[in-house]
């Protein structure tokens, strides 16, 4: 559903931003030139300080404090945006332009009544009075589906779960029903199932109200399917722009190649030998300026030429521009000759194999089934066993703050894990993956069940026993830099655990914290540094270290890439295995991300309300899921895979039912189609339902699920256990997408 | 909200509870003479257990033993001390507030402009000097010199008396009042800085409110909530201000009469006020927690 072809909602012309503090200036938007119709969606893609976020809040004009904008017009509608005083910018903003933000938890104010947060805007701008403005933020709220806006609205933001937040902040930005919507990362903060749920909305109401939408994203998954045109941005300016199927059939500057190369789900097969596509280095500063392509310190296809010369943004092809002398494809020049894969990974042949595979679809689950021939020895005892685990926490109540319930966070959950291999653990936030986490490693005792660990169980231990078996197992936290003490130097956190543990004599450890910093690729120098000058990619680096240094066994790591950027997870996922392969690791993987765990893991275990609901051979449950969640979960994830159906804009108004709400009345509003979506409501894990607790949720339930608790079942391939009652057959794998992805709420 | 003011309720209870334990502990522990005069004679060959209730009985009732230095009645002078007391820490506690919060807040969003270097010097210099140091340097100027004020503070009794005297009452109030504010307004800056980071205030810029509308209802609001807590914490440093106040201004309050006592060993008058001072700050911080609750919904309403 394209938009209607009219003129330009916004028109950003030769726009630079800077950002002046201590003396230098930032140059974060260094001459970005696009346009956005109306109904037109545009995704803004790149990694973190690529500025594609700076040009956004030029947009508004809502820059932190010393961004200016140097020169260049944004035109909205026909005003020049940049001429206009701060108070009449005022009327644009929130009025004519509306804004979601990255993280719903700190976007709302926590001390105000959603309702009237939502009507703030319409307040404003259009004076409304008390009781017109709580009946429109009643409006919005139904719009954005969110059941029983009544009370929603007379409630306070931390009553709501994330996603019924992030829908809260999009009835905000919409109040005033604005020609354009800048969504600023809108699901960066969600689950997958929550996040797809959001970006249809996104795409249902810029169908309804006929408005233009940016949006900003790293993630190109994200992008597919849900924007007609694609800009990526790098180094401050926009180095490829086109149509996002022709990006995504045919991307055309080395940067954008990379990205798509570094997304775990490019891989053909977890035991592929080569490893994802990484971007060496990092983007540039922006603070001085090099002559030449900015691109060219990590272009693998660099030349002489491109670091005297700066490429102009332009093309061979109508409405596909690119910033590049020497373009990926073209014979003779770029990826074709030879002169990529400077760094061994992923050559240039490497990545036509894997647009071929990638654009089949099919080809990479072919390559992986053969790949999985290599399971290790069945008979072979377990590194880990776990068996019957369960943890309830405590729910606190009453006057006196007794005990009045449980949250049943890791309800009987059983597993193993074979030394050298992963066992990747996925599922929502509030499943219990990072309870089970936690139990592993004895940060919380289990209430029951064992932990066999090198024929040892961890839970019937003593805490000061356990202190001391402690190193074969270690933690890898997904947010290093609050785990990491910043005023410690490298070398002391290094060494810390070895003094506590005493597995090395006090001259050692120089030379071990070297060897170390040396493995995770960090250079010698970081020994004397502070962790907090690390950016986020080497913080993990630094965690994988103080984890890695006292040898263990297992290595747990939670979400240990999810607050990356692609090019960064891809060196950290390679580095990951890398040294699983040196040191024989196992790994214990945490993640809400199917692709990246699908990558990593030999073995999956899909979780949910603290249930493990499904698990085996990693590749077969991502083609062939048994259980009805984990087919949602590999429905939800967005899909990267090019060829023309998929790129199509995807069907709107599916949800809508066109019902129309009655208008409030207010001049200059009009009312808003109705919609008429499942209700949201979250999974609850102080209540879990009785028998199989995702039945709420499930497509398939009947009376049984309510009655039965389904038990972990063999299912179509050995290894595979099930826990449904009716779990899908081997047939529907083919069709799971169709089949079973409106079924979460 | 009634759970969690229940719950604080309570615990201000235990709080109280444990203030007359120990201050029953400690008349124990005093000289024998001491103990019969707090506790009244024939006390000697109880249990502690039932000593110690029958205290809390006549404490209860009001009686809190007798001076024998004075020949007067603890309670009695209470009653002389406590309004004198209450309309000092009073009334410098309230313009500390009217004072404070709006200079914390114009500090935080003038953030590093002439003004707030001003302000931030002054805050530091008041909050740097002893209250006696300073008390001193305002008697000097405006009572000595330049006669605008009285260097001493009202000798009148109960609350409407020492509000009549706004001539004596200016100086002591001024002194404990610019010590308070100081350190309010230090947390009320950093506070607002904290709030104007938030992304909350960008979605509220972003939604088309002006930049008073946003202070006035986002920050603000948000500054105020740790900012409450604070002040119910610092109860005790207020409390000590009022003392070294009263002392310099020969003001006589109840900080005034326990130095007299303390100085006089006078045991019962020292137990009896610490007593009722013990009380006073677990009901300071107990509305520190209401003020706490009413601004904070996080804390009035639990998730559903
Ligand atoms: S111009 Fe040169 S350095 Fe820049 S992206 Fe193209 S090939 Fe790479
Ligand atoms: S047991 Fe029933 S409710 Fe549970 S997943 Fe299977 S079909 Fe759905």
């Amino acid at each position: 559903m394209s938009g209607p072809p009219s003129g330009p909602v916004l028109e950003i012309t030769g726009l630079h931003t800077e950002i002046r503090r201590n003396g230098a200036a930032v140059r974060a938007v260094d001459g970005v030139s696009l346009t956005v119709a109306a109904g037109e969606c545009l995704g803004l893609v790149g990694e973190s300080g690529c500025g594609k976020t700076m040009t956004a809040r030029s947009v508004m004009r809502l820059l932190p404090a010393g961004g200016v904008i140097t020169a260049g017009s944004v035109v909205l509608a026909g005003t020049e945006l940049t001429a206009l005083s701060e108070r009449n910018m005022q009327t644009i903003r929130g009025n004519d332009v509306g804004m979601v933000f990255q993280d719903p938890s700190s976007s709302l104010d926590p001390t105000m009544q959603v309702g009237r947060q939502i009507a703030e805007s319409v307040v404003v701008h259009r004076g409304a009075s008390r009781a017109v403005a709580t009946a429109r933020a009643i409006e919005m709220l139904s719009l954005v589906k969110i059941a029983d806006p009544e009370r929603v609205a007379r409630g306070y933001p931390h009553q709501l779960s994330g996603g019924m937040r992030q829908r809260a902040m999009i009835a905000a930005a919409l109040a005033c029903e604005p020609r354009l919507l800048i969504a600023d990362e809108p699901t960066t903060a969600l689950d997958v199932t929550t996040q797809r749920d959001i970006l249809d909305l996104i795409g249902d109401l810029r169908a309804a109200l006929g408005m233009a939408v940016i949006l900003v994203t790293h993630d190109l998954g994200v992008i597919a399917g849900r924007t007609e045109r694609v800009a990526v941005m790098y180094g401050g300016r926009i180095v490829e722009q086109a149509a996002t199927s022709a990006v995504f059939a045919r991307p055309r500057h080395p940067y954008t190649e990379a990205l798509f190369e570094a997304l775990p789900e490019m891989a053909s097969s977890r035991l592929a030998s080569r490893g994802l596509y990484s971007i060496p280095g990092r983007p540039p500063d922006l603070v001085t300026r090099s002559p030449g392509c900015s691109f060219a310190q990590r272009c693998r296809y660099v030349r002489d030429w491109c670091a005297t010369h700066e490429p102009a943004l332009d093309g061979d092809h109508p409405g596909h521009s690119y910033a590049c002398f020497f373009p990926v494809g073209v014979m003779g020049q770029g990826g074709a000759d030879g002169q990529g894969g400077a760094d061994g990974q992923g050559g240039a042949g490497g990545r036509n194999t894997l647009i071929s595979a990638w654009v089949s679809g099919r080809g990479r689950q072919a390559a992986g089934r053969e790949a999985t021939a290599v399971p290790a020895d069945p008979a072979a005892e377990p590194l880990l066993r776990v068996s019957g685990l369960v943890k309830d926490y405590p729910v606190a109540g009453g006057v006196l703050g007794r005990r009045s319930g449980a949250v049943s966070a890791v309800a009987d959950v059983s597993f193993e894990l074979l030394a050298g291999q992963t066992f990747g653990l996925v599922g929502e936030s509030g499943s219990g993956k990072t309870t089970l986490a936690r139990l592993l490693v004895g940060l919380e005792r289990p209430d029951a069940g064992a932990i066999v660990f090198d024929g040892a169980d961890l839970a019937a231990m003593s805490a000061r026993q356990r202190r001391q078996r402690r190193s074969g197992i270690q933690l890898m936290f997904q947010d290093s830099f609050a785990s990491l003490d910043p005023r410690m130097r490298v070398r002391s956190i290094l060494s810390e655990p070895l003094a506590i543990h005493k597995t090395v004599r006090r001259r050692g450890y120089r030379r071990q914290v070297l060897r170390i910093l040396d493995e995770v690729g960090l250079p010698a120098d970081a020994e004397n540094q502070y962790a907090r000058a690390f950016s986020g990619g080497q913080r993990q680096r630094l965690a994988l270290a103080r984890a890695l240094i006292q040898r263990p066994a297992l290595i747990v790591a939670d979400e240990p890439v999810s607050a990356l950027d692609v090019s960064v997870q891809a060196q950290i996922l390679n580095l990951m295995r890398k040294l699983q392969r040196q040191y024989e690791l196992s790994y214990l993987f945490i993640s809400h991300d199917l692709s990246v765990i699908r990558y990593m893991a030999d073995t999956i275990g899909v979780m949910y309300l603290g249930k493990l609901v499904e698990t085996g051979p990693a590749q077969e449950i991502c083609t062939a899921p048994g259980h009805p969640y984990t087919a949602s979960l590999i429905a939800a994830v967005p899909a990267v895979v090019t060829g023309p159906e998929v790129t199509q804009p995807r069907p709107a108004g599916t949800l809508l039912a066109g019902t129309l709400l009655a208008g409030t009345g207010q001049p200059g509003m009009t009312a808003l189609p109705g919609a008429s979506g499942p209700p949201v409501a979250g999974p609850d894990p102080a209540h879990p339902p009785s028998g199989c607790r995702f039945r709420v949720r499930c497509a398939f339930a009947r009376d049984v699920c309510a009655e039965q608790e389904p038990a972990l079942r063999p299912h179509a391939v050995p290894g595979q256990l099930v826990a449904c009652h009716f779990p899908l057959g081997p047939a529907a794998a083919g069709q799971v997408a169709g089949r079973t992805a409106p079924s979460i709420a | 909200m009634t759970v969690y003011l229940a719950r604080r309720a309570l615990q201000a209870v235990a709080v109280v509870l444990l203030v007359t334990l120990i201050v029953f502990g400690l008349v124990r522990l005093a000289p024998g003479g001491v103990t019969t005069a707090v506790l009244g004679s024939g006390s000697a060959h109880q249990q502690f257990l039932a000593q110690y209730l029958t205290w809390l009985g006549r404490v209860l009732s009001g009686n809190l033993g007798r001076s024998a230095r004075l020949n007067e009645s603890v309670g009695a002078l209470l009653a002389a001390s406590l309004p004198r007391t209450l309309v000092l820490t009073g009334v410098s506690t309230l313009i500390a507030l009217l004072v404070a919060v709006p200079v914390g807040l114009l500090q935080a969003v003038r953030r590093s402009s002439t003004v707030d270097h001003v302000l931030r010097g002054l805050t530091y210099l008041c909050y740097g000097m002893p209250p006696f140091v300073l008390g001193s340097v305002l008697i000097l100027y405006f009572a000595v010199d330049w006669h605008f004020f009285g260097a001493e503070g009202p000798q009148a009794a109960g609350i409407g008396g020492v509000l009549a005297d706004p001539r004596d009452l200016t100086l002591p109030v001024l002194t404990l009042a610019l010590v308070t504010i100081a350190i309010f307004a230090r947390y009320m800056r950093s506070s607002a800085l904290d709030s104007l980071d938030q992304e909350y205030v960008q979605a509220a810029r972003a939604r088309g409110g002006g930049e008073r509308r946003v202070i006035v209802s986002h920050v603000l609001r948000n500054s105020l909530v740790p900012v409450v807590t604070l002040i119910g914490l610092s109860l005790p440093q207020i409390v000590g201000g009022a003392l070294v106040v009263e002392i310099l201004f020969n003001f006589q309050g109840m900080g005034w009469q326990i130095w007299q006592a303390a100085v006089n060993h006078d045991v019962p008058v020292t137990l009896g006020f610490t007593l009722v001072i013990g009380v006073a700050a677990a009901v300071g911080s107990l509305l520190a927690d209401i003020g706490y609750a009413i601004l904070d919904p996080r804390v009035r309403i639990s998730r559903p």
